[in-house]
């Protein structure tokens, strides 16, 4: 499905970005370094997640990758064109062809605009279309997402949760991307709402062809949707690695302890089992060598020395579903976290699952409409 | 397994709130109990009222609400109805022998004052001791916490410590005066998985140790399955479906229950899309007069629109409110 040779469609090489921090009494303010000297590689096609707790640099990275914010050392490649190097109008070009969705559909949509003017706004900054095609293009990118056209006269506040996300999604796909950025782009909604939204994203994926950069901390999201996970930890990437390999068999402490901490998926599956202590440091002052150390249940002296690069330690490199892990004990320690606790659901469970599912295809059209009405 | 029949610490009845202007009852007719050591989960999504139902028995919902029904608080002491109850005197039990802990920290501590100077507070109020002898007892819970250097954190304001001390301060808090009742309220919600693991172990620890029953709500299944030893499933203000925790992962009966665990993404190998329920919550003004899931519910027919479903027992502890359960004798044909 995508080929190991192709050219990396979005790259990180060393970035790194550090905010001012508080300003102290005397000295310089200290700043938070929020990422620090992460490369990365997105491949055509795929969904790649970004995993971590806050203040993991997660959500800073995703955004310095879509140029939102300028790095503070390193580089972007888009289709192998070094993005800050850039004349401008051709950065603006390559911008509409990442789109981003937000985490709060209640902040990032403005209020005082209807839903086709905040869907049609990046058609019409494109500037080739009439006002009567661009009207036309948001009814059919709002039905898309599950919205009937004339919601296109109403405002946000007139919609909840699960519709806003819907329109933040089709305000995305209004410029035509081919890479899409969920920043927690379900965190915020009911259960049910969440998985209507995460079908919902998987269809237009296989539809548009887009490639989907997940920012998330949501697990079993992260498990569902992606095809490969970068596990972050202080600013950096502790571990990246195919889906079902992570989940499965984690090689990283910290990716083993996350793994560990996700509640479990059944009240049979209950276990005693050995989780972190304390917080996440301060990213001001990430502690020396592994970053880890100070949490990490192995940690041994040259940990707090020396700091672990992120090296390939399986499959064919990188770009073609190997892993990368930055641990100097990864080897000896492998296995020694279980990975994710899965659970077979019940045979009364899967059964009536399964009734539901089938009732509710033929009760409805294909895709869930948000209110009463004939989709026309 | 259920423990064979203790008086429960908390039997709630009947439980109906009403705000002016809303045409439907925001909870309505809900009944559940508790017994000591237990952990019952309240389950459902924003607006089941599952907080309200919280709120309501610790007297904490604003004037305009209406409460009717019965909460029998059966501690040591003799039983009390906390909900008609004269204010002064639930005033007295909560914090006391009824304690709450509330998703935010940082909403729910005051800014202004120390973390030791809160709890001294609630101990010098409901135990009538000095403030030394409520600093030594709020040293001591901050120990029980696991808050590390607890002599230390006494002098530390609400915006010093990070979310999760701050949330363990809370719990150390509402256990300061040893409770019989905690109540629980989304307290991992707000914090990181990591994080999420630590306190939750925490607090079944604590509950152990103390006998305390504990009502946790939430609206994560994980959380559900990882702690409670009984669920309540509620929508649109309703129970749905309650039992033991083992009856409602295994063996759940009501479509809505079904739909929710469905919906949930698993940690397993993906299997294909996930289950969705269609739409969402209806407005209070559309809720159908029968069963409130029936807009949503692929089963429903016109009775399910029309009539209220009584609750049936599928268990010895286990209920649930849906005209056709168990789903398998109606078939997938519509």
């Amino acid at each position: 499905m995508i080929l190991s040779g192709e050219r990396p469609i979005l790259e990180a090489v060393a970035l790194t970005k550090h905010f001012a921090g508080r300003r102290r009494l005397f000295g310089r303010p200290a700043a938070v370094r929020a990422v620090d000297g992460v490369s990365l590689r997105v491949r055509r096609g795929e969904t790649l997640a970004l995993v971590g707790e806050s203040g993991s640099g997660k959500s800073t990275l995703g955004r310095l990758m879509l140029d939102l914010m300028p790095p503070t050392a390193g580089d972007v490649l888009y289709a192998g064109r070094n993005v800050g190097a850039l004349p401008a109008a051709e950065r603006r070009a390559l911008r509409r062809e990442l789109g981003i969705v937000f985490q709060d559909p209640f902040a990032s949509l403005n209020p005082r605009m209807s839903v086709a003017d905040i869907v049609g706004e990046p058609i019409w900054l494109q500037g080739d279309l009439s006002r009567a095609d661009r009207r036309a293009e948001a009814s059919a990118l709002l039905r898309r997402v599950g919205l009937r056209p004339e919601h296109g006269d109403r405002y946000p506040h007139e919609f909840s949760g699960g519709q806003r996300q819907r329109i933040g999604i089709a305000r995305a796909l209004a410029s035509r991307p081919k890479l899409l950025l969920g920043d927690e782009p379900v965190s915020a909604l009911d259960v049910s709402v969440q998985a209507q939204v995460v079908n919902l994203l998987e269809d237009l994926k296989a539809e548009f062809g887009l490639t989907l950069l997940v920012v998330a901390h949501g697990l079993g999201v992260i498990r569902h949707m992606s095809d490969r996970v970068a596990v972050m930890y202080l600013g950096q990437i502790v571990e990246l690695a195919p889906v079902d390999a992570l989940f499965d068999d984690p090689l990283h402490p910290y990716a083993q302890a996350l793994l560990a901490s996700a509640p479990n998926p059944s009240p049979r599956a209950r276990k005693a089992r050995v989780l972190l202590e304390g917080d996440i440091p301060s990213a001001t002052r990430p502690p020396p060598g592994c970053r880890f150390h100070t949490r990490c249940p192995h940690v041994r002296p040259v940990c707090r020395e020396l700091q672990p690069a992120l090296e390939e330690v399986a499959g064919g490199g990188l770009a073609a579903g190997g892993r990368a892990v930055a641990c100097h004990f990864w080897a000896e320690l492998a296995g020694a976290g279980a990975g994710a606790r899965a659970a077979l659901p019940s045979p009364a469970f899967a059964r009536r699952l399964a009734l539901f599912e089938a009732r509710s295809k033929a009760a409805a059209p294909a895709e869930p409409a948000p209110s009463r009405g004939p989709a026309p | 397994m259920p423990e064979p029949a203790a008086a429960p610490v908390l039997r709630v009845e009947d439980l109906t709130v009403r705000f002016p202007g809303v045409p439907a009852a925001v909870v309505d007719g809900v009944g559940f109990a508790v017994g000591r050591g237990r952990t019952l989960a309240i389950v459902g999504e924003s607006g089941c009222g599952k907080s309200v139902t919280s709120l309501a028995l610790m007297g904490l919902l604003p004037p305009a609400a209406r409460v009717s029904g019965r909460a029998l608080f059966a501690a040591a002491g003799g039983g009390v109805d906390l909900l008609s109850m004269p204010p002064r005197a639930r005033a007295d039990l909560r914090g006391n022998r009824v304690a709450m802990v509330f998703q935010e920290p940082m909403t729910s501590l005051n800014p202004a004052f120390t973390v030791g100077d809160q709890i001294a507070e609630a101990v010098v109020r409901h135990r009538g001791v000095t403030r030394a002898q409520g600093l030594a007892r709020a040293r001591e819970v901050l120990d029980l916490v696991r808050i590390p250097a607890a002599a230390e954190r006494l002098r530390a304001y609400p915006h010093e410590l990070s979310g999760g001390m701050r949330q363990r301060a809370m719990i150390a808090m509402a256990l300061s005066n040893d409770p019989e009742l905690l109540i629980a309220d989304e307290p991992t919600t707000a914090l990181d998985v990591t994080i999420q693991a630590q306190i939750l172990s925490l607090i079944a620890q604590l509950q152990k140790d103390t006998g305390a029953a504990m009502i946790l709500v939430t609206h994560d299944l994980g959380v559900v399955a990882e702690v409670a030893d009984d669920v309540a499933v509620m929508y649109a203000g309703r129970a749905v479906e309650a039992g033991p925790v083992t009856d409602i992962f295994d063996d759940p009966q009501h479509p809505y229950t079904i739909g929710l665990m469905g919906s949930m993404p698993a940690l397993g190998r993906r299997t294909g899309r996930l289950a969705t329920i269609p739409g969402a919550v209806p407005l209070p003004a559309d809720l159908p007069p029968g069963c409130r899931f029936a807009t949503r519910c692929p089963f429903a027919d016109a009775r399910c629109a029309a009539e209220r479903p009584p609750e049936r027992a599928f268990g010895p502890a286990h209920r649930a409110a849906c005209w056709h359960a168990p789903l398998e004798s109606l078939g997938a044909a519509a």
